[in-house]
C-alpha cells in the first residue's frame, strides 16, 4: 500500500515540524510560562551551554498551577530547571514518520523533539503536526466530507 | 461531463438531476476512498475508538477544583455543563497555560465560566472517524467532545485515540 510506503520511507521532517522553542536553564518559571503563553506553543526545551538537558510542557505547568490553586505555594521565580523533566525521549532526524508515530503513541507523549547528528534539536513533532500529515495523504476523503455529519433532508424536494 | 448511470446520456458535471430521464446524480460526485486507510476512516466510527468517558464539571465549579480534576484524573480537558447537564463550554489544558499562567492562586475561586472555551465544536459517537480527523486538523484541537441527541456529553475522542487507530490500522494492514 502507496501510504505504507511511505509512512516507512519519509523522514520525520516532513510531519510539519514545529521551531523548538528553546530557553536557558536559569530561566526562571514566571518567563518560561509568558513564552508559552506568547508563543502559542505547549512545551519548551531547556538547554545548557547549548546541550538539551530538559523539556517543560503544559502538563507540568498544569501541575503547578493546581498546586498553587490549592494554595501550595509555587515560587515563580525560581529557576525552570528545578521543574522540568531531564528525561528527554527525543528522536533524530533521519528516523522514519511510522517510526517516531510509534514511539509517541506507545509513549504517550505529545511532542518529540527532533535531533540532528551533532544533538542539536531541529524541530519539535506534535500530535497535531502528524494529524495534518495524514491528512495530507487522504485529501480527497477528509476535505470533500459533507458539512455535517448526518445529513438528511426535511421534506422531499419538488415533491 | 458526467454519464447518466440510467439513461447513458450526458450531462454537465456536477448537476444533482439527469437532464434526460430526471434520474438523481448527486451521488456520482461523492468522492470514492482510494485506498484502505481511507475506506477504515470513513466507515468506522467514533465508538470504535472506545472514547474514554466524558468528566464533567458544572458552570460554578471554580479554577482550583478545575485544575484539580484535570491533575488527578490525567486529562486534557473538562467538559462544562449548564443544570440541564447540556455541553457548553471546554476547559482544556491550553486554555490553563494561556489564561491562567501564574496567576492560578489569584484566580483559584473564579468560576470556570470565565475562562472555558464556550460552544465548542462536538460531535456523535456514531460519526465516522474522518469527521473528528477534520475538525482537530482544523481547528488544532487535540479533543472533540462527543454529546448524544439532547446535547449532554458522552465523552472525549482525543488526538492520541486517533493515532492509536492509525497505528493499529497501519500494523494490521502490515501484516
Amino acid at each position: 500500500m502507496d501510504f505504507q510506503l511511505n509512512l516507512n520511507s519519509e523522514t520525520v521532517d516532513h510531519a510539519y515540524l514545529g521551531q523548538p522553542l528553546m530557553a536557558s536553564a536559569e530561566t526562571s518559571l514566571r518567563e518560561v510560562l509568558q513564552i508559552l503563553r506568547e508563543q502559542h506553543q505547549g512545551g519548551i526545551l531547556i538547554q545548557k551551554e547549548d546541550a538539551l538537558v530538559g523539556i517543560f510542557t503544559e502538563r507540568d505547568a498544569l501541575r503547578l498551577m493546581a498546586a498553587d490553586a490549592k494554595g501550595g505555594q509555587v515560587d515563580y521565580d525560581q529557576p525552570i530547571k528545578n521543574f522540568m523533566q531531564t528525561e528527554v525521549v527525543s528522536v533524530a532526524d533521519k528516523t522514519t514518520v511510522g517510526e517516531s508515530i510509534r514511539v509517541m503513541s506507545e509513549g504517550g507523549y505529545r511532542r518529540l523533539p527532533v535531533i540532528n547528528s551533532e544533538k542539536l534539536p531541529t524541530g519539535v513533532l506534535t500530535v497535531s503536526g502528524i494529524l495534518h500529515y495524514l491528512v495530507d495523504h487522504f485529501p480527497q476523503v477528509i476535505y470533500t466530507l459533507p458539512p455535517k455529519p448526518r445529513h438528511a433532508a426535511g421534506e422531499r424536494e419538488g415533491a | 461531463m458526467t454519464l447518466c448511470p440510467a439513461c447513458g446520456s450526458t450531462n454537465i458535471e456536477g448537476v444533482d438531476y439527469c437532464d434526460a430521464c430526471g434520474q438523481t446524480l448527486s451521488h456520482l460526485d461523492l468522492p470514492v476512498p482510494a485506498t484502505e486507510v481511507e475506506k477504515s476512516v470513513t466507515r468506522d466510527r467514533l465508538s470504535t475508538l472506545q472514547p474514554r468517558a466524558a468528566v464533567t464539571c458544572g458552570l460554578n465549579a471554580t479554577v482550583a477544583e478545575v485544575l484539580a480534576m484535570l491533575v488527578a484524573h490525567s486529562l486534557g480537558c473538562v467538559l462544562v455543563v449548564d443544570h440541564d447537564g447540556q455541553l457548553v463550554g471546554v476547559f482544556s489544558e491550553r486554555d490553563a497555560l494561556h489564561k491562567i499562567n501564574c496567576s492560578a492562586a489569584e484566580m483559584a475561586d473564579r468560576p470556570v465560566s470565565e475562562l472555558m472555551t464556550a460552544a465548542p465544536q462536538s460531535l456523535h459517537c456514531e460519526d465516522k472517524i474522518a469527521y473528528a480527523i477534520h475538525k482537530m486538523n482544523l481547528g488544532g484541537y487535540r479533543h472533540v467532545p462527543l454529546i448524544d441527541e439532547q446535547g449532554r456529553p458522552t465523552g472525549v475522542v482525543s488526538a492520541r485515540d486517533i493515532l492509536r487507530y492509525f497505528t493499529g490500522l497501519l500494523a494490521s494492514n502490515a501484516s
